[in-house]
C-alpha cells in the first residue's frame, strides 16, 4: 500500500454543517425505495427543518436552491418564517436575493422567532432592482458571521459534496483576499506542479428547492437555467422540494433524461403553484418587479432609519396574516399574476 | 452633433471592443446591452455565456434584468447550470469576461466585498464576488465596465474580491493559480484604459471628445500611465448605434442611471 502523506487540517478549520463522514452515514441509513413523499408544506417544514434543527447539536445548515432571484424556494421560506422556532441556522447558497433577505428581515424583527448565525455565500442582492439591505445591515453590525466564495466556489463545494468527495480543486480565489478569509487553501498540484485552490465540500443538513415539475416520489424536472440545484440536492442530507405541478411517475419514466434530481435525494414533495413568486420561474411566470420593490424599499428604509415597522408590515401582510402560501398569492391581484404568466413565454415539458 | 449619455457611451464602447466569432461571459446590465449591440452590428457571430447556465441564447423576449433572469435562456444552444458555465471558462472556451465592480485599483484588482478594516465588521458591505471572482481569474481576457468616478478608482482597495494583476509582480497570476491572462481594458463613459505589459499598471488609452487628460485625472484617486504614442480620442456612437442601444433598453433600466461628477 502506498504511504499516505499527512497534513493537519488548517488552523481554525471547522465544517459549518455536517461533515462528509456524517453525511455519508446519513445517506446510507436512509430509505431509498420509491414511496409517496407528497405532504403539506406545513408538515414538510415542521418535520425537516424545525424538528431536525431541534435535534441537531450544532447550527443547522440550510442550502438554498435557485440563483439570485430565479426559481427561489419562496413558499418554503415563507412557511419557515410563519412557523418560527428556527434558531441559530447557517445559510449556504451561491447567489440569493429575496429568500435570504426576508429570512434576515424576519430575524431583525424577532430574533427569538428565527435567527441566523452564519452565511456561506458568493453574492447577495437583487441585481438591477437594488441591494439586499437586511443582509448588509446584519453583516455591517456583525449579527451574522460570513464566509465569502465566488459563485463557482459555492457551486463547486456543493458539487464536491454531491460527488462524495471532501474537497475540490478550483482555479479561482487564489490571489484574491477571499483566500485569507474563507475555508479554502492554496496548494501545489502534485501532477502538474501548478498552484490550485482547494475548497472543502459543503453538505447542507437540508436543502430547500423549487422545481417546475416533480412526481410524488421526488423525481424532479427543472427547466431554464438549472442553477446549482442538482448538485445541491445531492449534497444535502435532506431535501424539501416544492413544484409548480405534480406529474405521474410514468411521465418521468417516459423521458428519464429530463430528471435533474433523483427521487432518493428527496424527503418531501409539495405541489405549490406560484411557489417561487415573486421571483421568476421558467415556463410559469416572470418576476413581479412591483412586489419585489415593496420588500426592497422596506429593507432600504430600515437600513437608513433603523425603523423596523416597514419590515414588520411586509412580513405581517404576506406571511403572518396568511395560513398558507395560497393565502399570500390570494393577496396579489389576478390581473397582475396573469400578466406575469404572459411575460414568461416558455414551455415546460410535463408529459 | 449626436447627443448621448454616459451609459450609452459605455455600452457602445464596450461593444466596439468585442470581436466577431469570439465567446463572451456576460454580467448583468451594460454588458448585456453591449453584447446585443455587437450581435446586431459588427459581430453577428458572437457567442454569449451566462453564469446561471445559458450558452448562446438569442435574446428576443426583451432585456433581462438579471443574469439569472429566465430571459437570458431564450433560444440557447445549451442550457445547464453554474458549474457548466464556470467549468467551460476554466477549460478555455471563453475569450472575454465583462466585469463591473465597486472599486478598482491601478493593477486591475476589484473590490466587491466590503469597505473597512475588519472583515467581520465592515463599515459598508457590498454583495460579494458573485461570478466575477471566477471570470477575473479564468476568462482569457477581462474587460471592466463602469463609470469613471473618484470613489471607484482607488489607490488602495480594502479587499481584493476579483483578481487583477495583484501587486503588479510579473508572476502574480501564475502564483495565484489562475488561468486567464488578466485585465485587458477598462471602459468608462469618458475614457478607455489598458494595462502596461511590463509594469501591469493601468494606462490611459482613449479620452472622449470634449474632455482633457486633466478631466480624467480629476476623477481618479491615482495616476494612470500615459503611453508614449499619445492618447486617442474615443469614437462616438452614430445615430444608428444609439437607436439600437435604446431599442435594447427602451425603459432605460440600465442606460438612464446617474453618474457622480
Amino acid at each position: 500500500m502506498k504511504k499516505w502523506s499527512h497534513r493537519k487540517p488548517p488552523m481554525n478549520f471547522e465544517w459549518w454543517g455536517p461533515t462528509p463522514k456524517e453525511s455519508r452515514r446519513i445517506r446510507i441509513s436512509k430509505r431509498k425505495d420509491l414511496y409517496d413523499k407528497n405532504m403539506s408544506l406545513k408538515d414538510a417544514v415542521s418535520k425537516f427543518i424545525v424538528r431536525l434543527g431541534k435535534r441537531n447539536k450544532r447550527s443547522l445548515n440550510i442550502g438554498i436552491g435557485g440563483f439570485v432571484n430565479t426559481r427561489l424556494p419562496v413558499a418554503i421560506t415563507h412557511e419557515m418564517i410563519r412557523q418560527g422556532g428556527i434558531k441559530d441556522i447557517t445559510l449556504s447558497y451561491q447567489s440569493c436575493g429575496y429568500v435570504q433577505d426576508i429570512l434576515i428581515g424576519a430575524m431583525l424583527v424577532d430574533e427569538n422567532h428565527i435567527s441566523i448565525r452564519r452565511i456561506e455565500q458568493a453574492w447577495a442582492g437583487h441585481e438591477l432592482l437594488g441591494l439586499a439591505s437586511c443582509f448588509r445591515y446584519a453583516i455591517e453590525n456583525s449579527l451574522i458571521e460570513i464566509d465569502d466564495y465566488s459563485n463557482y466556489g459555492m457551486s463547486a463545494r456543493f458539487k464536491a459534496a454531491a460527488m462524495g468527495t471532501s474537497f475540490i480543486p478550483v482555479r479561482d480565489h487564489g490571489g484574491s483576499s477571499m483566500q485569507y478569509v474563507n475555508k479554502g487553501i492554496a496548494i501545489r498540484c502534485p501532477f502538474s506542479g501548478d498552484n490550485v485552490y482547494l475548497l472543502p465540500a459543503c453538505h447542507p443538513d437540508v436543502a430547500i428547492i423549487h422545481a417546475q415539475v416533480a412526481d410524488s416520489y421526488g423525481n424532479c424536472r427543472i427547466f431554464g437555467q438549472l442553477c446549482t440545484c442538482s448538485e445541491l440536492a445531492l449534497a444535502a442530507n435532506y431535501n424539501i422540494v416544492t413544484c409548480e405541478t405534480l406529474i405521474p411517475n410514468e411521465n418521468i419514466r417516459r423521458y428519464p433524461n429530463l430528471t435533474e434530481i433523483p427521487w432518493f435525494a428527496v424527503d418531501a414533495v409539495v405541489e405549490q403553484p406560484w411557489g417561487a413568486y415573486p421571483v421568476t420561474c421558467w415556463g410559469f411566470y416572470w418576476y413581479d418587479i412591483e412586489h419585489l420593490k415593496e420588500w426592497i424599499s422596506a429593507g432600504k428604509e430600515f437600513r437608513k432609519t433603523g425603523k423596523i415597522a416597514p419590515l414588520e408590515e411586509y412580513l405581517n401582510k404576506y406571511i403572518f396574516e396568511c395560513q398558507t402560501f395560497d393565502d399570500c398569492i390570494s393577496k396579489i391581484p389576478y390581473k397582475r399574476l396573469r400578466r406575469l404568466i404572459e411575460l414568461d413565454g416558455h414551455q415546460p415539458i410535463t408529459v | 452633433m449626436v447627443e448621448y449619455n454616459a451609459y450609452e457611451m459605455i455600452a457602445y464602447t464596450s461593444s466596439r471592443l468585442l470581436k466577431d466569432k469570439t465567446t463572451v461571459f456576460i454580467g448583468t446590465g451594460l454588458p448585456m446591452i453591449a453584447a446585443i449591440h455587437a450581435q446586431k452590428t459588427h459581430a453577428p457571430n458572437i457567442v454569449l455565456l451566462f453564469e446561471a447556465g445559458s450558452l448562446y441564447p438569442i435574446m428576443e423576449l426583451g432585456l433581462p434584468i438579471s443574469v439569472g433572469d429566465t430571459r437570458v435562456g431564450v433560444k440557447s444552444c445549451v442550457m445547464k447550470g453554474l458549474c457548466m458555465a464556470f467549468e467551460l471558462t476554466q477549460r478555455g472556451f471563453i475569450d472575454y469576461g465583462f466585469i463591473g465592480g465597486a472599486e478598482i485599483d491601478q493593477y486591475g484588482n476589484a473590490n466587491a466585498t466590503m469597505i473597512g478594516e475588519d472583515y467581520s465588521h465592515p463599515s459598508v458591505r457590498f454583495p460579494g464576488s458573485g461570478g466575477a471572482g471566477h471570470m477575473a481569474a479564468n476568462c482569457e481576457r477581462t474587460i471592466f465596465i463602469m463609470p469613471l468616478e473618484k470613489r471607484r478608482f482607488c489607490k488602495k482597495i480594502n479587499f481584493v474580491t476579483n483578481i487583477g494583476y495583484g501587486d503588479g509582480s510579473a508572476d502574480y497570476r501564475k502564483r495565484a493559480g489562475v488561468l486567464g491572462k488578466g485585465p485587458w481594458r477598462v471602459v468608462t463613459h469618458i475614457a478607455v484604459f489598458g494595462f502596461d505589459e511590463i509594469t501591469k499598471k493601468i494606462m490611459l488609452l482613449e479620452v472622449a471628445p470634449g474632455y482633457t487628460v486633466d478631466d480624467i485625472l480629476d476623477r481618479m484617486d491615482f495616476e494612470p500611465l500615459i503611453p508614449n504614442e499619445g492618447i486617442k480620442p474615443m469614437s462616438e456612437p452614430m445615430p444608428e448605434d444609439l437607436r439600437i442601444i435604446r431599442d435594447i433598453d427602451p425603459e432605460g433600466l440600465f442606460l438612464k442611471r446617474k453618474v457622480e461628477e
